[in-house]
C-alpha cells in the first residue's frame, strides 16, 4: 500500500501546481490522491535503465504486424 | 419509429434510387430532434438553417448526377469539442461560451467534403472529460433507451442522437472509451480507429497521446461509410499516419470463416467481474462467432488494472498540461468534475509518468505478441448496463478498472458492438480489437456479428 500523503506534501503539490483549492475540495481530494500512488506503484516495474519510453507519437516500425 | 430511420447505407441507396430525397430525410431528422431533444439533451447547438440548405444543395446535386457518394446528403452531428468554422464550440464549458472557431477540424472538414449535411452539435462531458455534470452550461445528454439512465460518454450526446434517430452518424473522441462508451450503453456501434489513423487537428485534446476520433453510427456497415471519409493522412496533425487507406466497406459481408478470435476472458471474468446480463450477451456472442466458423481461442495479458493504471497516469498527466494555464487562472470556472480531474495532476510526478511510459511499450508490445497468431480479440465494454444518470461515481476511475483503456494505451483499433439486452432492458455490448490499421478486419467481424443477430431491428421507443 502506498504510503498516505502529509498535509505538508499535499499543499506543497497543489501549490506547485499554482492550484488554489477551497477547504472541502482539498478535504475531498485527500480521500482520492493516495490512488494516483497506487496507479504509480503498478507501473514502477524492475524494467532495467535501459527501458525505452513508448513512443508519444504514432507507431514504430516494431510495434506492427 | 424504427421503420422511419435508415442506416446510412440504406439512405445511401435509396437517395441514389432517387426514392429519399437528402431535404425529407433532413427534415425528419430535425422532427425527431424537435420531439425528443428537450427529454434527451443531445444537441448544444442546432444548425436547422446550414442543414436545410445543404440538404437541398445536396439534392440538386445529386439530381443532376454529381454524387460524391454515400455520404452526400446524409444528416450528422459533431461533438462540441470539434472546430466547426462559424458554429459555436463551447467544449460544454463555461469558459467557451462564446468560441467561435475560424476554421473547421480536419474531420468536420472531411465530412462536409463528402457531402454530409450538418444538423448541429452534440453535447459532451465537458473537455470529454469528467462525467455527467449537472453545473455546465447545458444539461447532461440523457439515454434514449430510458432516460433516466446515464448514456456514458464523454460522446454522450452522439450516442443518445443516434440510437434515437436525430441523426444518422456523429463524430465521437475516444481517450479512454468516450467513442466505445456510449455506444455500448446506447446500442449503437462505434470504432475507436487506431490512433493516427483520423486527424485530431482542430479537435480540442483530452490527453494527446491517447486521443482518437472516429465515427459512431447504428451499425458496423456505417462505421465502415463514415470512416472511408475521416481516415487518410493530415499535416496539421503531428500523430497522422501515412499509410494507404483501404476501402473498409468492400471489406465486409464476405464472412467469417476462419477468423481467429482470442477472448481476454480474465479482463472480464477476474480482473474486474461483469454482470449476469453482460456475460450472458458476450458468452452468446461467442458462441454466436464460432457459430459463423470463427475459431475461438484463450488471451492472457497483464491485469486490466496494469493497463487501466499506465493510461490513468498518462491521461490525467496529459490532461493537466493541456489546461495548465486555465487551472491556475479559472480553475472555479470548470465544471466540478472537470475541476476534480485536473487537481489530480498536481500529485503525479514527472518520473511517474515516464515510468507510466515505459510500462506503455512493455504493454503494447505484449498485445502484440498475444494477437500474432489471432485477428482480433474480445472483451467486455462495461460492466452492466448504463447506470441510473445521478448515480454514476464521480471519482470512478478509482473504482473498478475500465476495459476500454487498454486499447487506448496500445492505439489499437476497437469497436464497441450491439450484443444484446440485459435484464433493465438496455443494451449491452461486446467490444472486438484488431491490430494496428487493421479496421477492415474488426469490421468485417462486427459486421457478420451483426447480420447474425437480431440486436440491429430493435430502436428505443
Amino acid at each position: 500500500m502506498p504510503t498516505p500523503i502529509d498535509d505538508a506534501a499535499f499543499e506543497y503539490l497543489l501549490a506547485r501546481a499554482g492550484l488554489t483549492l477551497t477547504e472541502a475540495e482539498k478535504a475531498e481530494l485527500k480521500t482520492v490522491c493516495d490512488g494516483i500512488a497506487g496507479f504509480a506503484e503498478r507501473v514502477r516495474k524492475p524494467r532495467g535503465r535501459m527501458a525505452e519510453p513508448a513512443l508519444t507519437y504514432g507507431f514504430a516500425e516494431e510495434d506492427l504486424p | 419509429m424504427s421503420a422511419a430511420i435508415p442506416t446510412i447505407a440504406e439512405a445511401a441507396r435509396r437517395i441514389a434510387a432517387k426514392d429519399l430525397s437528402p431535404v425529407e430525410l433532413t427534415r425528419a431528422c430535425l422532427e425527431r430532434v424537435h420531439a425528443l431533444d428537450e427529454r434527451l439533451h443531445a444537441f448544444v447547438h442546432l444548425t436547422e438553417e446550414r442543414a436545410l440548405a445543404e440538404a437541398r444543395a445536396a439534392e440538386a446535386a445529386i439530381m443532376a448526377g454529381g454524387s460524391k457518394g454515400p455520404l452526400h446528403g446524409i444528416p450528422i452531428g459533431l461533438k462540441d469539442i470539434v472546430d466547426t468554422k462559424g458554429i459555436p464550440t463551447t467544449c460544454q464549458s463555461k469558459l467557451l461560451q462564446d468560441n467561435i472557431p475560424d476554421a473547421d477540424a480536419t474531420c468536420a472538414e472531411k465530412l462536409a467534403a463528402a457531402g454530409t449535411v450538418l444538423i448541429g452539435k452534440l453535447t459532451t462531458h465537458e473537455f470529454a472529460d469528467g462525467g455527467p455534470s449537472f453545473d455546465l452550461p447545458r444539461p447532461p445528454a440523457r439515454n434514449p433507451w430510458n432516460a433516466d439512465h446515464f448514456t456514458a460518454g464523454s460522446s454522450s450526446g452522439t450516442g443518445a442522437a443516434i440510437a434515437a434517430g436525430m441523426i444518422l452518424c456523429g463524430i465521437g473522441t475516444d481517450t479512454g472509451g468516450s467513442i466505445r462508451g456510449p455506444a455500448a450503453l446506447c446500442g449503437i456501434a462505434g470504432l475507436k480507429p487506431t490512433y493516427g489513423l483520423v486527424s485530431r487537428a482542430g479537435v480540442a485534446p483530452a490527453a494527446f497521446s491517447l486521443d482518437h476520433i472516429g465515427p459512431m453510427a447504428w451499425n458496423a456497415e456505417d462505421c465502415a461509410l463514415m470512416l472511408q471519409a475521416l481516415a487518410g493522412h493530415d499535416p496539421r496533425d503531428p500523430a497522422s499516419a501515412d499509410r494507404p487507406i483501404p476501402n473498409y466497406a468492400a471489406a465486409l459481408g464476405g464472412g467469417i470463416e476462419g477468423a481467429r478470435i482470442g477472448v481476454i476472458h480474465h479482463f472480464h471474468e477476474t480482473d474486474h467481474k461483469v454482470g449476469e446480463g453482460t456475460q450472458r450477451g458476450i458468452d452468446a456472442a461467442i458462441a454466436t462467432l464460432r457459430g459463423l466458423g470463427a475459431e475461438i481461442r484463450e488471451v492472457q495479458l497483464s491485469p486490466l488494472q496494469d493497463w487501466h493504471a499506465c493510461g490513468s497516469l498518462i491521461s490525467i498527466v496529459e490532461r493537466a498540461a493541456a489546461y495548465e494555464e486555465w487551472a491556475r487562472t479559472r480553475l472555479h470556472d470548470f465544471g466540478e468534475r472537470m475541476r476534480s480531474r485536473l487537481m489530480l495532476g498536481a500529485f503525479v510526478s514527472g518520473v511517474d509518468y515516464l515510468q507510466a511510459v515505459r510500462r506503455r511499450r512493455e504493454l503494447r508490445a505484449e498485445l502484440k505478441a498475444a494477437m500474432a497468431e489471432l485477428d482480433v480479440v474480445l472483451t467486455a465494454v462495461f460492466a452492466a448496463e448504463a447506470p441510473k444518470i445521478d448515480a454514476v461515481p464521480k471519482w470512478d476511475v478509482f473504482q473498478q478498472p475500465g476495459f476500454m483503456m487498454p486499447f487506448n494505451v496500445a492505439g489499437y483499433p476497437a469497436m464497441s458492438v450491439c450484443a444484446g439486452f440485459g435484464a433493465g432492458g438496455l443494451p449491452v455490448a461486446i467490444q472486438l480489437v484488431g491490430k494496428p490499421f487493421q479496421e477492415t478486419t474488426v469490421l468485417r467481424i462486427a459486421d457478420a456479428f451483426e447480420r447474425a443477430t437480431p440486436f440491429r431491428d430493435r430502436r428505443p421507443n
